[in-house]
């Protein structure tokens, strides 16, 4: 056994900014504080935009193609019979891929959304009537509960890997690092160019969606 | 003397048939129009507010909003004759403190009133400074009258 590289320090702080942000936007939202509610959605559509990025050309362990996988591969994982791999197993693929979607989607209603008295409408509801807007906001919401419900699931199965298969995930999400058999592989970690790269377009591409569309 | 007393009494049938309509109007009725209304002023508030955030506001876009809000807001206070709060058994937001305090109602609707025109009068002029500096007052004299007097979304 060694410890090695599983995750770099974008994708763990993509990981953990978001489990700050998620609860930081419901109660800004719960409490109509939305000049703050916007400016952390904002950020949130940034943190998307740049994981995109990250999945295709991040590091080995963050790009789509190197984690996701078809349902031959999910099932002999499920079987117990699948090569064992650093990084996201095939099952949890499909978790990123459900919570990036979702969370995407909630940020994208919310773009077109308004409050009920039009004080706050989003930087794109001016694209859409306000009755529109009251129905994309009340989705907003409804598709944010969702959301809520796949993190549910998302911490049940890491609460089962760690009781159940003794397996603790959230230390190498903290650390970057797990105890791993030897000759497994290591991750190869993207160059510090497509870091600001991937940043550098994804801050664009929110500002511009935010401010200039 | 028994035509003209004739016709009085005609008028005055007449009369009470229609105040007698008017407080027939279903309380349910009642709700539903002042609903349409705030939705309106609400439309109109997401047209300013966009304009306002833009980097190049509209100022014929700014004005279509402010007179609606100036047409809407001196009859708000009219559109809640007793009867229309949550008693009437249809869904409504509306408190039972609009009647019960119905001094503070009144004040916060002419603080509506007071709001509206300084905005539109703002807007006729052009200003756009003007404008942001009217357009908070607005914004605060909705918050201020639904944060007592609308009961919560959900």
């Amino acid at each position: 056994m060694s410890r090695i590289a599983v995750w770099d320090l974008p994708t763990r702080l993509f990981h953990w900014a978001l489990v700050l942000l998620i609860p930081a936007l419901w109660w800004t939202g719960e409490e109509h504080l939305y000049d703050w509610h916007f400016l952390l959605g904002e950020l949130v559509l940034g943190l998307i935009l740049f994981r995109l990025f990250w999945g295709l050309f991040g590091s080995s362990t963050a790009r789509f193609a190197g984690f996701v996988r078809g349902p031959g591969a999910i099932l002999a994982y499920l079987r117990g019979s699948g090569p064992a791999g650093i990084g996201h197993n095939p099952l949890g693929a499909l978790s990123v891929l459900a919570l990036l979607f979702l969370l995407a989607n909630v940020v994208g209603l919310g773009l077109f959304a308004t409050d009920e008295d039009g004080l706050f409408p989003g930087p794109l509801a001016r694209l859409v009537s306000y009755d529109s807007a009251r129905i994309l906001a009340e989705r907003h919401e409804q598709l944010f509960w969702i959301l809520v419900g796949f993190i549910a699931l998302h911490v049940a199965a890491i609460l089962y890997y760690l009781l159940a298969r003794r397996d603790d995930l959230v230390t190498p999400m903290v650390t970057g690092r797990r105890e791993m058999p030897a000759g497994g592989g290591e991750m190869v970690a993207a160059p510090l160019w497509r870091l600001l790269l991937a940043a550098g377009l994804a801050i664009i591409l929110t500002l511009v969606l935010v401010r200039f569309l | 003397m028994k035509t003209p007393m004739k016709q009085l009494i005609l008028a005055a049938t007449a009369v009470a048939a229609i105040l007698a309509t008017a407080a027939l109007a279903a309380p349910a009725d009642t709700i539903r129009m002042r609903q349409g209304n705030y939705k309106q002023i609400a439309a109109a508030m997401k047209g300013i507010n966009e304009q306002l955030k833009s980097d190049a506001p509209s100022l014929p876009a700014i004005r279509a909003g402010t007179r609606t809000i100036l047409r809407f807001a001196p009859q708000v206070l009219r559109w809640f004759p007793r009867g229309t709060g949550p008693e009437a058994g249809v869904r409504t937001r509306a408190r039972p403190e609009i009647w019960s305090d119905h001094a503070g109602f009144r004040s916060a609707g002419a603080r509506l009133l007071v709001a509206a025109r300084n905005l539109d009068a703002a807007a006729r002029g052009g200003d756009l400074a003007a404008i942001r500096a009217a357009a908070p007052q607005l914004s605060s004299a909705c918050r201020n009258c639904h944060d007592t007097y609308r009961a919560p979304e959900h």
